[in-house]
């Protein structure tokens, strides 16, 4: 949940769009109320538009499917509570700190796979659509290319440009 | 078995099929006995047929009654012989003969395809009493649409051709030839091992009592009566309307303790023990029904909501639904004015003012007595009744007859709600079971279903069924609409509407539609999968169809129900739902059942007398038993009680129990032993135990929990601070100890909802009220000029212990009601140089303070729950918000949980007394044994699966599995690989969640299944 | 937003816990606004993170899940 929540939060998506809540068998008036308070909020944020987000939905889940964030999730208990393959218990902090620089790598590696199925882009045409900085694009296509997921396609001036060669 | 032993006969015969007999009958069928179900009536289901919503759940009665009848109806081991009445019983216990006279239907069983048409072309008009007579019926007629079995029936006493010779207008258009007058009553001898007496209760009836004008006045009615004015199915269509003319009513008095409490000749002096709480129910429900503002008044003598949930439910219909409670005993009825259908009631309020109220409809709240019928049966089988005309039994065998190998359940043994009919019920079956152990099986047939139709694999053709259920659902949701709406969706082949869809005869359409139609998927719109998805699967499978081509769109319990102000957008919310529902089943793949080995041995965990019980009971049917107590000793809490209220000896039954229990080859008692960590599922549960100062691994099937409760230690009134102020036995303990103590004494006093019914414990402990004025009595016997009071908040001396209240009245005992919001004051005093407490209280009958002194003060405290957190989570099973073990039904299975294969008894579940303590240890062996009997357990086969091709041996899902549920294997020439194990998947899918490869997928909740219906649910609708 | 806007929401609910708990609140009528469309799973540990962008992605304002 908490990934999820740092996905929406980088796509820029209201927290309040998702929630998790616990009701037990018994507490049918909490669910009622829930649903009261929660269809309230949602309300108030008024109608999603998920064209809008269609870049940033793709993004998202291209993180979730990555085998590099989904391994860390079902890490997280076992190394943090039970420890790792030295018996070392990774500090909670430090392993959410991992697991968020790693969504937010992937979730730029996302973004601009999605963005390249449009054709070629530039450095500077890729980083003012997606909105990171230059100096990241380019560390992120470098990820990119490794996994061979993009490679560069020819130059537009003396600007590179790259195209995606993923399925 | 012995050679020289007769074996005992496999079959048990049930006499009466209301809902106890119907509980009886499937937990004997279910544990391998076959069953004779004999019903005077055309159909099963008795009263609770009859009733609208339940307390204190407000489920509809008939929705959670209907799958048990249809089940005990198509069930291979029962068989029902409805138009039928036990005319002798021969022979003993274990190997009984039983004649059955049957009286003719004059329709033919087999022919009748309950089209109606009979019903249609009979002339003949008759009352119809199932309606409580404010209906007509024809003299060709089902009792109710959802009878079972569903077969018309032609009224004897009204049939014209058969009073006159002449007519016969129904067998010329029965289109099945079905009617035959040529049907004579017929005599059967049935052998059985032992029988069940069910024959439950009839509504008191009022008009033997003229100060009411019932049968004079048509707006008082009973409150049975009432019952069908709410319901959908009833003479006004579930309209909240009264009789004198169709007009809403604005204004609606119930009239408690009608027949009941009285001394009247015609009526009865026991409490009948479920009229207060039936009562909030109507008011409340009624309030729902009424369009406009609805005003109700309860007028009542001592608030009775003693039982599980029932005083939260009080609370709730004073402060929430505004139902007014006056608490005032009404004595005659009147019209308003002359020629006026309006009813007058005179009433002295509390502060003792004369009042006088104009009610639109009187609601009288009758009690509950045996009958007639019910009466003369004991008396051909000679059992013995009790004053109040209940079958006489005693509280350490509730459950058994006078007449050995006959055992009684229900109403017929005293007035009871559902629950305790049901725990009861289970309790007989348990009883007759441990009878006729040796021959288990040995009657019984198995099941075998049409194969599986292979044409799954096609084309999706789904069928859909939107259920009206009754108005329940109709009434707030377009259900035609939905219907139409349904027709247009894709590979949708088949839709219909049903009245009830859970009834028999549409489970028959069901089948016919798949049938017909090829249907290859089926869905259901109606009430909710949790109570109704086993029924349909089953009927799908009879129809050979896999029973997991099967989903559920739940558009009542989620829908109708929560949007009864919003009739379009439920709709709306309906069409998503059957949409989604529609496209998941154009997904679903047939899965193949599962079995799982079993360990035919059960843990009992607390070995007082509900323990105890249980464990002799499942030993005595054949079950190893292991036994767990905390304490060095057996017995529990009623080591410390001396008498039952009857007055029977607690002390020498216990040590009787203990003496059986250890005596018992079949059970193992381990005392001093603490459970310290539990694990498994049903068929193979493993416990560890702390005893003896090692540790003991426990393998088993089923687990009965009965770990009990105990009494609060109060802050107030003194305790702890003066040695007179006592509480529970500890005064009688006392006196006992020190006779002279009493010999010395003027006066005790006992405080009553010591930590009960308060804020943070809005509970009745249920057996405070019996208790004290037991020892009231025993104190007054003891020493007649001892000054005994008992202040009250609501004397709850419910069923037959209302004669204790009254013997308690007539010995001088002094009662004194206080409110809650005004307690009792104590302090300390001394009289003449001896110490002494004061008791200050505000006497409501004379309307002033009052000051007593006395030289003791017991306290009946708050019974509370202990140490159920931690066996709640080692079992998996949920508390309520009191602490105590939430069941699974509280109506309909009041000893079960949701999780398979464990069971609980005693005060764990809720403070009771000893009977019911010792019915309901009956009842969970009996639903143990039920798992425990067969050969292996039936496994929900919805678990994970694992794709080996994907899976690259990580063991991610091993370390996250909660139930130690998949490992991995090696796997030739792979390396490692995971593999689930199905017996121990709960299917809840946390492997699939976290598979970095998404390698697993789960049964019937398959990812492409579930993202189809994600990807319809927005869009569209209406 | 517009005062009277109603939003569609996603739910996923557990069958032993928060799915009974939506049909007492049915069986009590609790009334609640008709904005959710229900998908029950085993546990609420099915709910993949990807089901919910599915949700949001298929039109629904909101996606809620019930523990």
């Amino acid at each position: 949940m908490k990934v999820i929540e740092h996905l929406l939060d980088m796509a820029k998506i209201d927290r309040g769009r998702v929630r998790l809540r616990w009701v037990s068998a018994a507490e049918g008036q909490l669910f009622a109320n829930y649903i009261k308070e929660l269809s309230g909020e949602l309300s108030e944020l008024g109608p999603f538009d998920p064209s809008r987000y269609s870049l940033q939905l793709s993004a998202i889940e291209s993180v979730l499917n990555s085998p590099r964030v989904r391994w860390l999730i079902g890490m997280d208990r076992q190394v943090t509570e039970r420890g790792n393959v030295y018996s070392r218990k990774v500090d909670a902090a430090v392993f959410e700190q991992t697991l968020r620089t790693v969504c937010e790598a992937e979730y730029q590696n996302g973004l601009i796979l999605e963005l390249l199925r449009s054709g070629p882009k530039t450095v500077r045409e890729i980083s003012e659509t997606t909105g990171i900085a230059v100096k990241d694009v380019s560390k992120r296509l470098v990820d990119v290319e490794k996994m061979g997921a993009a490679e560069l396609s020819g130059y537009e001036g003396c600007s590179p440009r790259f195209m995606r060669t993923a399925a | 078995m012995s050679e020289n032993k007769k074996s005992s006969t496999g079959a048990v015969m049930i006499v009466g099929g209301g809902i106890a007999g119907t509980q009886a009958a499937l937990d004997l069928a279910e544990s391998g006995f076959f069953v004779y179900v004999v019903e005077s009536s055309s159909t099963i289901g008795g009263v609770m047929a009859q009733l609208d919503k339940t307390f204190p759940t407000n489920d509809c009665s008939m929705c959670i009654l209907s799958p048990k009848l249809v089940e005990c109806g198509r069930h291979l081991n029962i068989r029902l012989m409805t138009m039928s009445e036990v005319e002798k019983v021969e022979g003993e216990a274990g190997n009984f003969v039983v004649s059955v006279r049957e009286r003719p239907r004059f329709v033919d069983a087999e022919k009748c395809v309950a089209c109606g048409i009979c019903a249609e072309k009979c002339p003949k008009k008759v009352k119809d009493l199932f309606n409580g007579g404010l209906g007509v019926r024809k003299a060709a007629y089902v009792e109710y649409p959802q009878a079972v079995p569903l077969k018309y029936v032609l009224d004897e006493q009204n049939c014209i051709y058969l009073k006159n010779g002449k007519c016969r207008a129904c067998e010329k258009f029965c289109p099945t030839g079905a009617i035959d007058f040529s049907q004579k009553e017929k005599v059967h001898q049935i052998e059985v091992g032992s029988v069940v007496l069910a024959p439950g209760f009839k509504s008191f009836d009022p008009s033997s009592m003229d100060t009411y004008g019932y049968g004079k006045y048509p707006n008082v009615v009973s409150s049975l009566e009432f019952e069908r004015i709410l319901s959908a199915s009833g003479p006004f269509e579930g309209h909240l309307e009264r009789p004198s003319d169709r007009k809403a009513p604005e204004k609606i008095a119930w009239l408690q303790c009608v027949g009941s409490r009285d001394s009247h000749p015609n009526a009865h002096g026991y409490c009948s023990g479920v009229c207060c709480m039936y009562a909030i129910k109507e008011a409340v429900i009624a309030k729902e029904h009424a369009k406009q503002g609805l005003d109700t008044a309860i007028f009542f003598m001592d608030m009775r909501t003693y039982g599980k949930d029932f005083e939260r439910y009080y609370d709730r219909a004073r402060q929430e639904a505004g139902v007014r409670f006056i608490r005032s005993r009404i004595h005659s009825i009147s019209t308003a004015a002359p020629g006026s259908d309006d009813l007058r009631i005179e009433y002295v309020d509390e502060n003792g003012t004369m009042r006088v109220e104009i009610f639109d409809m009187v609601v009288l709240s009758t009690g509950l007595e045996v009958s007639r019928d019910a009466r003369a049966l004991a008396q051909r089988l000679a059992i013995e009744l009790d004053s109040g005309g209940f079958a006489k039994t005693n509280s350490f065998s509730p459950i058994a007859a006078s007449r050995p190998g006959i055992f009684v359940c229900g109403a017929f043994s005293g007035p009871k709600d559902i629950p305790s009919s049901v725990m009861e019920a289970s309790a007989a079956s348990a009883a007759s079971a441990a009878l006729l152990a040796d021959s288990r099986n040995s009657l019984t047939r198995s099941k075998t279903y049409p194969p599986e139709d292979p044409s799954v694999h096609a084309e999706p053709r789904i069928g859909v069924f939107v259920c009206r259920c009754g108005v329940n659902i109709a009434s707030v949701v377009d259900v035609p609409g939905v219907r139409d709406y349904a027709r247009g969706l894709p590979n949708v082949a088949y839709v219909a509407e049903n009245m009830f869809t859970c009834s028999q005869d549409t489970q028959k359409l069901i089948i016919e539609a798949i049938k017909e139609h090829r249907l290859n998927r089926i869905v259901v719109a109606a009430c909710t999968p949790r109570t109704h998805e086993p029924l349909f699967q089953q009927t799908i499978r009879e129809a050979g169809l896999n029973p997991y081509l099967f989903e559920f769109a739940n558009i009542r319990d989620q829908d109708s129900w929560v949007h009864q102000g919003e009739p379009e957008k439920a709709t709306a919310k309906a069409k998503d739902l059957v949409r989604m529902a529609v496209a998941k089943a154009a997904l679903l793949e047939p899965i193949e059942k599962l079995q799982a080995p079993l360990i035919q041995t059960a843990l009992v965990i607390g070995g007082g007398v509900a323990g105890m019980n249980a464990a002799l009971n499942l030993s005595a049917q054949g079950f190893k038993t292991c036994l767990l107590e905390k304490r060095d000793e057996l017995g529990g809490h009623a080591l410390e009680v001396a008498r039952t209220w009857k007055g029977e000896d607690v002390s020498a039954y216990v040590a009787e129990l203990k003496q059986r229990v250890l005596a018992d080859a079949n059970v193992e008692v381990l005392t001093g032993a603490e459970l310290v960590e539990a694990g498994g599922f049903v068929g193979q549960f493993t416990s560890l135990v702390k005893v003896g100062g090692g540790h003991r691994e426990i393998r088993h099937g089923a687990v009965i929990l009965a770990t009990g409760a105990e009494a609060v230690e109060p802050v107030e009134y003194l305790y702890g601070q003066s040695q007179r102020v006592t509480r529970w036995h500890d005064l009688e303990k006392l006196f006992k100890k020190e006779p002279e103590l009493l010999d010395s004494a003027e006066g005790v006093a006992f405080i009553q909802c010591v930590g009960s019914r308060e804020p943070e414990r809005p509970y009745c402990s249920k057996i405070c009220c019996t208790t004290s004025i037991k020892q009231a009595i025993d104190l007054k016997e003891k020493k007649p000029d001892l000054d005994v009071y008992i202040l009250y908040r609501d004397i709850r001396s419910y069923g037959a212990r209302e004669d204790l209240y009254k013997k308690a009245r007539g010995l001088g005992v002094l009662f004194i009601r206080y409110n809650a919001d005004e307690k009792p004051v104590v302090a300390k005093t001394s009289v003449e140089g001896k110490e002494k407490l004061k008791i200050r209280v505000r006497d409501h009958v004379l309307g002033f303070p009052v000051e007593l002194t006395v030289d003791y003060l017991n306290l009946a405290t708050a019974i509370v729950p202990k140490g159920l957190d931690e066996l709640a989570r080692f079992f998996k099973v949920p508390l309520n918000q009191d602490g105590f073990f939430l069941e699974a039904h509280m109506k309909l299975r009041p000893v079960d949980f949701a999780t398979d294969g464990v069971f609980v008894a005693g005060l764990a579940h809720y403070p009771k007394p000893l009977d019911e303590s010792v019915a309901q240890a009956g009842a969970a062996a009996a639903r143990a044994a039920s798992v425990l009997s067969k050969p292996w357990v039936e496994v929900e086969p919805i678990v994970s699966i694992v794709n080996q091709e994907l899976c690259i041996g990580c063991g991610m899902c091993e370390a996250n599995c909660p139930f130690g549920a998949i490992r991995l294997q090696e796997v030739k020439g792979k390396g490692y690989r995971a593999e689930t194990i199905s017996a121990s998947c709960k299917g809840c899918g946390v492997c699939a969640a976290s598979c970095p490869q998404r390698a697993i997928d789960m049964k019937h909740f398959r990812d492409s299944q579930i993202l189809a219906a994600i990807r319809v649910g927005a869009g569209g609708g209406a | 937003m517009s005062e009277n806007f109603e939003p569609k929401a996603l739910a996923f609910l557990c069958n032993w816990c928060s799915y009974a708990g939506a049909d007492l609140a049915g069986v009590s009528r609790f009334q609640y606004p008709p904005t959710i469309r229900v998908l029950r799973t085993m546990c609420s540990g099915r709910v993949e993170p990807l089901y919910i962008t599915e949700g949001l992605k298929s039109g629904f304002d909101g996606v809620f899940v019930f523990g």
